[in-house]
C-alpha cells in the first residue's frame, strides 16, 4: 500500500478531532505487518503535528497565553531545568528557543568557530 | 598572540545579536541510514543542497527532497548515525572557508586540512554549488595558459578560461601533462594559481603529487583538494566542486587561476553510488539521468571574466579515463561536448615512446589561435600542416612501394616533427624555447641531425642559446612575431651550434 493510501486512512480514522477506536480497530485488523508499521507513523506524525510541547525550567507555567498563540493545538508542558531560563516551544519539526542555555550555546558556538 | 582586549570586544559585541532574538530551528528524525545515505522526517523547511547538522556534530547535505522525508549524505563517517537520531538544518548552503592561507596546504572537500601543518584559519565562506558567471560577465578566451609542453602549446593551446579535457587509458601521462603545467606556471609573470583536485584517486598517487609539486617548488601557489578512493563517495562527489569553489575566491580578486579535475570519470562513479542508493532511475551504464549535468554546471563555471569584473579567469583541466581507448563510451562523449577541446592520449604512441602520447590528429582545442602568440602562431601553422602531412603519407607508405623524392622528403620531415614533440616528464619549457626548437625543425634547419641524436642536441641547443644569444631569446620572448633578423640569427644559431655538436 502507497503513502497517500496509508494518509488516507489516517485521515478517516479521526472523529472529531481525536481518533475514534473502533475505526482504528477496524482498519488495523485489516492491514499486513508492513503497512501496519507505516499507519502507526501515520498516526504519530498527525499527532506530533496536532500537539505543541513546551518546556521551561519553571513549574506554574500560565499556558493560557501559548492556548491563545496556538489555538488549534493540543498543548503538553514539559518541566527542563536545563534550560536555565526561558521557554522552548516545539511545533511538529519547528522548534523555538527563547531560553538562556540557547543563547549561552551561541556564544559558545562563536568562540569555538572563530578562535582556536 | 590575540589580544585580549579585542576577544572581549568582539564578544560584547556579539552579545548585543545574541539577546532577545528566538532561535528557530528545523529539526527531524533520522529514519534509515544506507551507507551514508541518510532518510529523516521532519525538517519541513529544508532546502536542496542545504547544510544540516546531526547530533553527535557530524554533516551532511540534502539532495532529495520528498513529501514526507528527506534524503541526506552524510560527509563523515557512517556509522555514527543511527535510527531515531535528530538532526536540524542550519540554513546555510555547503560552503568552504577559502582565503590565501590554503596555498601550499593539501584538504579535503570540505577545507579541513589533510597535512601535518597548523589549522587554517578562516577564511570567506564560498558555496560549493554555484551558477555559473552569466554572457554580460564574460570576455572570449583571447589570453594563452601555457603548459610547456611543446605539442601542446604549438598544436593544442589553451587560452586563460577554457576547458580543455585531458583524455586517454590508464598510464599515457594524463597526470603528467597537468603537473607539468602546474609546474610551467612557476615562470609566469601574472601568477597562475593552481589547484589540484584528487577525486577517487590512491593515496600513494597524492602524496607522489604533493612531492613533485613540492619538490618542483610549485606548492607555494597551489592548493591541494583530495578525496581519496577510501573516503566516502559524498566527499568524492563533493571534491571538484569545492576546487571550483576556491578557485572563485581567487577569481573574485582578479587572478587567473587553473584547476585540475583527477579525475571525472571516478567523480562520475562516486555519483552514480550515491544516485543508486538514493534509489534515482538508473539510465545508460546505471549512471542517473542528470550525469551531463553533473559534469556541465561544474566546468561551466570555468570563465574568462571581463575587465569589468576583475578580468581573472578559471582554466580547467578535467580528466577523463577511457577503457580500451574507447571515447565514445558515455562519460567520455559527455564530457567532450563539455568542454572546449580534448588532449586525447594513446596507449600505442605511448608505447613507441612518443611522449606526451598526443594523438595530434584526434585532438583539438576549439579556442584555436586566439589562444596563442603571434610567435607560436608564426610556426603553428606549417607545423600542423606538415604533420597532416606527414600521417597521409605515412599510411600508404606503409604499403612499401617507391616513393619519390618530395613524399620522402616529407616523410622525413614528419618524422623529425614526431621527434622534436617528444619531451620528457617535468621539464616544461618556455616559449621562447619551443619556439626555438619547432622553428629549426620547421625550417629545415635541423635536416642532417640524426634522429637519435634529436633530444641531446635539442637539450644542448637550448643551453647553447642560453649563453651566447640570449638576445635572441628575449627577442622571443615578447610574444610578437619574429622578425626577418631574429629568423636570420637563430639560422645562425643553429648552423653555429651545429658546428660545434658532436
Amino acid at each position: 500500500m502507497n503513502y497517500k493510501k496509508i494518509d488516507k486512512l489516517v485521515f478517516i480514522s479521526y472523529k472529531n478531532d481525536s481518533l475514534d477506536q473502533k475505526k482504528v480497530n477496524k482498519i488495523s485488523a485489516l492491514l499486513s505487518k508492513s503497512d501496519l508499521k507505516k499507519y502507526i507513523n501515520g498516526l504519530k506524525l498527525t499527532e506530533k503535528k496536532k500537539s505543541l510541547i513546551i518546556s521551561s525550567p519553571i513549574n506554574d507555567m500560565d499556558l493560557r497565553r501559548f492556548e491563545k498563540l496556538f489555538p488549534n493545538k493540543k498543548i503538553l508542558f514539559k518541566k527542563d531545568p536545563s534550560l536555565m531560563l526561558g521557554v522552548r516551544i516545539v511545533d511538529n519539526d519547528i522548534v523555538y528557543e527563547f531560553t538562556l542555555r540557547n543563547s549561552l550555546d551561541k556564544i559558545l558556538n562563536h568562540i569555538e568557530q572563530n578562535y582556536d | 598572540m590575540i589580544d585580549n582586549d579585542k576577544i572581549i570586544g568582539e564578544l560584547e559585541k556579539k552579545l548585543m545579536t545574541f539577546g532577545g532574538t528566538s532561535k528557530t530551528q528545523n529539526v527531524g528524525v533520522v529514519i534509515k541510514n544506507t551507507d551514508g545515505v541518510i532518510v529523516a522526517s521532519g525538517i519541513s523547511r529544508a532546502v536542496m543542497g542545504e547544510k544540516v547538522i546531526f547530533k553527535n556534530g557530524s554533516i551532511g547535505t540534502i539532495l532529495n527532497l520528498d513529501e514526507d522525508n528527506a534524503s541526506i549524505i552524510l560527509l563523515g563517517e557512517a556509522s555514527k548515525i543511527k535510527e531515531g537520531d535528530t538532526l536540524k538544518t542550519s540554513g546555510q548552503m555547503l560552503g568552504i572557508d577559502v582565503s590565501e592561507e590554503l596555498l601550499g596546504r593539501i584538504i579535503d572537500p570540505l577545507g579541513n586540512p589533510l597535512d601535518d601543518r597548523p589549522k587554517i584559519k578562516k577564511g570567506k565562506n564560498m558555496p560549493l554549488e554555484k551558477i555559473a558567471p552569466g554572457v554580460v560577465d564574460r570576455q572570449p578566451v583571447n589570453t594563452p595558459l601555457k603548459t610547456g609542453i611543446k605539442a601542446i602549446d604549438s598544436m593544442i593551446p589553451i587560452g586563460r578560461g577554457q576547458r580543455e579535457l585531458i583524455i586517454g587509458d590508464r598510464q599515457t601521462g594524463k597526470t603528467a601533462i597537468a603537473l607539468d603545467t602546474i609546474i610551467n606556471q612557476k615562470s609566469n609573470k601574472k601568477q597562475v594559481i593552481c589547484i589540484y583536485v584528487g577525486i577517487g584517486q590512491k593515496r600513494s598517487t597524492i602524496a607522489q603529487v604533493i612531492d613533485r609539486l613540492s619538490l618542483e617548488g610549485a606548492l607555494s601557489y597551489s592548493v591541494v583538494i583530495a578525496a581519496c578512493a577510501s573516503d566516502p563517495a559524498s566527499l568524492q562527489y563533493l571534491a571538484p566542486y569545492a576546487g571550483c569553489a576556491a578557485a572563485e575566491y581567487f577569481l573574485e580578486k582578479g587572478k587567473d587561476v587553473l584547476v585540475v579535475f583527477d579525475d571525472l570519470t571516478k567523480h562520475a562513479w562516486a555519483y552514480r553510488q550515491i544516485s543508486l542508493v538514493l534509489r534515482r532511475p538508473a539510465g545508460r551504464e546505471a549512471y542517473p539521468g542528470d550525469v551531463f549535468y553533473l559534469h556541465s554546471r561544474l566546468l561551466e563555471r570555468s570563465v574568462k571574466l571581463n575587465k569589468e569584473n576583475g578580468g581573472g579567469s578559471i582554466t580547467a583541466l578535467p580528466i577523463i579515463e577511457t577503457q580500451a581507448n574507447d571515447i565514445s563510451a558515455y562519460i567520455p562523449t559527455n564530457v567532450i561536448s563539455i568542454t572546449d577541446g580534448q588532449i586525447y592520449l594513446q596507449t600505442d604512441l605511448f608505447n613507441v615512446g612518443i611522449r606526451p602520447a598526443i594523438n595530434v590528429g584526434q585532438s583539438v582545442s576549439r579556442v584555436g589561435t586566439s589562444a596563442q602568440t603571434a610567435t607560436i602562431k608564426s610556426v603553428s601553422g606549417k607545423l600542423k600542416l606538415e604533420l597532416a602531412q606527414y600521417r597521409e603519407l605515412a599510411a600508404f607508405a606503409q604499403f612499401g612501394s617507391e616513393l619519390d623524392p618530395t613524399t620522402q622528403k616529407q616523410l622525413e620531415r614528419g618524422k623529425r616533427l614526431t621527434e622534436i614533440l617528444k619531451q620528457p616528464q617535468y621539464s616544461p619549457l618556455s616559449e621562447n624555447l619551443e619556439f626555438l626548437s619547432i622553428y629549426a625543425v620547421v625550417s629545415g634547419l635541423m635536416d642532417d641531425i640524426p634522429l637519435e641524436s634529436f633530444p641531446r642536441f635539442e637539450k644542448d641547443l637550448h643551453e647553447f642559446a642560453k649563453k651566447r644569444y640570449s638576445n635572441v631569446l628575449e627577442a622571443l620572448s615578447t610574444g610578437e612575431k619574429p622578425t626577418d633578423v631574429t629568423l636570420k640569427q637563430i639560422a645562425k644559431l643553429v648552423s653555429e651550434f651545429k658546428k660545434l655538436f658532436e
